[in-house]
């Protein structure tokens, strides 16, 4: 027994080096922060983004890998579908950093555990979208959210503590069900691995009823980390609570991550089971999209209307899993790279709207935006504009795409709730856009007028609106990167 | 196909209402008394002691507990080196090298932000302490409530 | 010889434990406590599926599952020490600032 354990597998840490580029950046910038409080944090933010771009580099190198489908132990996968996961969510984190260095110096929080915190949080995020076995999923599960735990309480006010105590206490009881999900598994199976559980499941020497309880707790999991209802409650208190540029971080981060690692699982390990778990994600999907779209309307505060956006977007995402095979992947993987865009766009504007730390967050402080600040108003006209689905943005694009693959796989009733649902989402986007240019301000609080921040959330809307205009630009790669190979 | 999943659907459907049911009726009809036997951390009957009466404890100990359970907690990962350390060679002793090497950065950090000063922080390390002061925002909720 | 079903119904039970503790407790700690519960009820799955199927990976699975829990505590109390501090409180009811 002891023996097998003993081979020690070869070592390849080619497909790994995003991760280790990461991780490194980040030991260097919490010792540097920690030897030398007086860093500035200018130099910790340089560092960093440095980081990402190498991480960025050496996950370009491995869009051509040679060499096996999975090294390590068949611990991480190496096809093209994992380093398009990484370029978009080292591109969210490079946002994130510097949503975070303007906000935090503006309210006189800044802290130097804020960089590294990102980092690792995003070297986790990364190795989901990479990981070709469940114990490897559950680590980098883990890796980021203990990492936005802490970044969600890292603010000395008293919601942003609050908020970190439900998401730490929910996530917690998430990843309790995912791991019993994984045990479970392994015991239908005998395996962690994906691969080999698919095997498994494919020639049934496996057992069906414990890899059907695997498939609907870790869908629980799953559903907790993709912000699916009904595991849906942390979300707006959360995203809420968080200092914005965490929120914008989290919302975009987490999601991609979560779905990467979604998709691989459901698409290879439990792909003899398809016709069981559709109809598990088909309900979910039509559920969230509903309840997220619905509940959004009756919210008083833009950061928890954009959190239950964010719920109905997992929704659409989930409506293109339920077409499986490259189709689906391809279709989530643009929903995913537009949304990311848009919700790093419209949090950005959130923060800057809010000037200094949380103060203006309601809706009521974007009345009359448009006298204030006619750029402002505009940036975030185009965000509701494509996360309602309204062309010429990416949003529109991407809905497209979902709803064309649903259809093609036969889920057209799914369509039709997607469809009456973003009618009734354009409600609430186009009444914050009501707000911004018919109405009067009602106090005069100056937003945020920092040129570079502006600069960076220009940035998303250029993508968002390229990215409407000629999405073959990114289709093409997409298309290659949607073959999982295991 | 998919008839195969009525008698689970039911099932579900069955533990849905039901605890949907009790919990429901439990809260129509009982009533709210928190008493402190309810809210007690331990039910063994053992209570949390304050010592000495009313004082305040050091927070300095949860985290130095805190602390020392997660380093304690990182060499369960010794134990199976430890077993076969002698098949596992070279290649175990330079991944067991590497494994302490991150968890000593880990302590070089607590090290350097102080989380292992016992006496008054210095007025040097006031940036890197947890965040313990109340913004006068915070401050009038507690008041509040 | 302890049979494997047993063995997984005992598991079951602790995790339901766990499940329950979760949603009945008001105090912070004592839903970390039944969180620890849940986990410890996987590490006994997995040990009992590693003996079954005469493979190592679970009870590697399980080491790591230990660990990565202890991390998890860590932060737990960590936060709820900063809720403490600042509300004098950790019942869960009572920290109610963001309502939906």
């Amino acid at each position: 027994m002891l023996a097998q354990f003993l081979i020690h597998p070869p070592i390849q840490l080619g497909p790994i080096g995003p991760e280790l580029v990461l991780t490194g950046t980040a030991i260097v910038v919490l010792l540097g922060a920690a030897f030398n409080p007086r860093i500035g944090h200018s130099t910790l933010l340089l560092v960093s983004l440095l980081g990402l771009a190498g991480a960025a580099l050496v996950s370009i190198g491995l869009w051509d890998w040679g060499g096996e489908l999975t090294v390590l132990a068949g611990m991480v996968a190496t096809d093209r579908f994992a380093v398009v996961a990484r370029l978009i969510l080292l591109g969210i984190a490079a946002m994130g950093l510097v949503y975070g260095y303007h906000y935090f110096r503006r309210s006189g929080e800044a802290r130097a555990e804020f960089y590294p915190l990102v980092l690792f949080a995003t070297a986790g995020m990364t190795l989901i979208a990479a990981a070709a076995d469940l114990i490897l999923v559950f680590l980098a599960l883990e890796i980021l959210s203990l990492s936005l735990y802490v970044l969600t309480g890292i603010s000395a006010r008293l919601s942003s503590v609050e908020g970190s105590m439900k998401y730490f206490l929910l996530g917690a009881f998430s990843s309790a069900f995912f791991l019993y999900g994984v045990a479970m598994a392994y015991g239908a199976t005998g395996s962690t691995r994906l691969s080999a559980i698919a095997h498994a499941l494919a020639g049934q020497t496996g057992s069906l009823g414990l890899a059907l309880a695997a498939v609907a707790f870790l869908g629980i999991g799953f559903g907790f980390k993709v912000a699916a209802v009904p595991f849906h409650m942390w979300t707006p208190d959360v995203y809420q609570g968080a200092p914005t540029p965490v929120t914008a971080f989290m919302a975009a981060g987490t999601k991609v991550a979560a779905f990467a690692a979604l998709i691989r699982v459901l698409e290879t390990s439990f792909q003899p089971l398809t016709l069981d778990w559709t109809p598990l994600v088909w309900t979910i999907a039509a559920v969230t999209v509903v309840a997220g779209s619905l509940i959004a309307i009756a919210q008083t505060d833009i950061k928890r209307m954009l959190a239950y956006s964010s719920i109905a977007h997992a929704g659409f995402v989930l409506i293109a899993l339920t077409a499986a095979g490259q189709d689906g992947i391809s279709a989530a993987l643009f929903y995913l790279l537009a949304y990311a865009l848009m919700v790093l766009g419209a949090f950005g504007v959130v923060m800057l709207v809010s000037a200094r730390g949380e103060g203006r967050t309601s809706l009521a402080s974007y009345a009359g935006l448009y006298r204030r600040s006619r750029l402002l108003a505009g940036l975030l006209t185009l965000f509701l504009l494509s996360l309602a689905g309204i062309p010429p943005t990416a949003g529109f694009i991407a809905k497209v795409n979902v709803f064309r693959a649903a259809v093609a796989a036969g889920h057209w009733p799914l369509v039709l709730v997607g469809v009456l649902a973003s009618v009734v989402a354009a409600f609430f986007y186009i009444r914050v856009m009501v707000l911004m240019y018919m109405q009067e301000p009602q106090d005069d609080a100056e937003p945020d007028r920092s040129p570079w921040p502006r600069v960076a959330v220009a940035v998303p809307a250029v993508l968002t609106l390229l990215f409407g205009v000629f999405p073959g630009i990114v289709l093409g790669v997409l298309d290659k990167a949607a073959i999982l190979r295991w | 196909m998919l008839s195969e999943y009525l008698p689970i659907a039911v099932l579900a459907t069955l533990a849905v209402l039901f605890g949907v049911a009790s919990l429901g009726v439990s809260a129509l009809l009982r009533p709210n008394r928190p008493t402190r036997a309810k809210l007690a951390p331990y039910e063994c009957g053992i209570e949390p002691a304050r010592l000495p009466a009313g004082e305040r404890f050091p927070v300095k100990f949860y985290v130095v507990a805190m602390l020392f359970i997660i380093f304690d907690i990182e060499t369960i990962f010794l134990f199976p080196w430890a077993v076969g350390f002698r098949q596992l060679g070279l290649f175990g002793l330079a991944e067991m090298a590497v494994f302490i090497a991150l968890v000593f950065v880990a302590y070089v950090y607590v090290w350097k932000s102080g989380g292992l000063d016992w006496r008054e922080p210095a007025p040097r390390r006031a940036a890197a302490a947890p965040p313990t002061a109340l913004e006068p925002e915070a401050r009038e909720v507690v008041r509040a409530g | 010889m302890i049979r494997l079903p047993l063995v997984l119904f005992f598991s079951a039970v602790l995790f339901s434990t766990g499940v329950y503790g979760v949603l009945a407790r008001r105090n912070a700690v004592l839903v970390l406590m039944s969180i620890e519960l849940m986990l410890n009820a996987v590490n006994v799955n997995l040990v009992a599926f590693s003996q079954f199927w005469h493979d190592i990976t679970g009870q590697v699975f399980a080491l790591f599952v230990i660990a990565v829990a202890a991390a998890e505590v860590g932060i737990g109390l960590a936060i709820v020490i900063l809720i403490y501090r600042n509300r004098e409180t950790i019942n869960v009811d009572e920290v109610n600032l963001l309502k939906w």
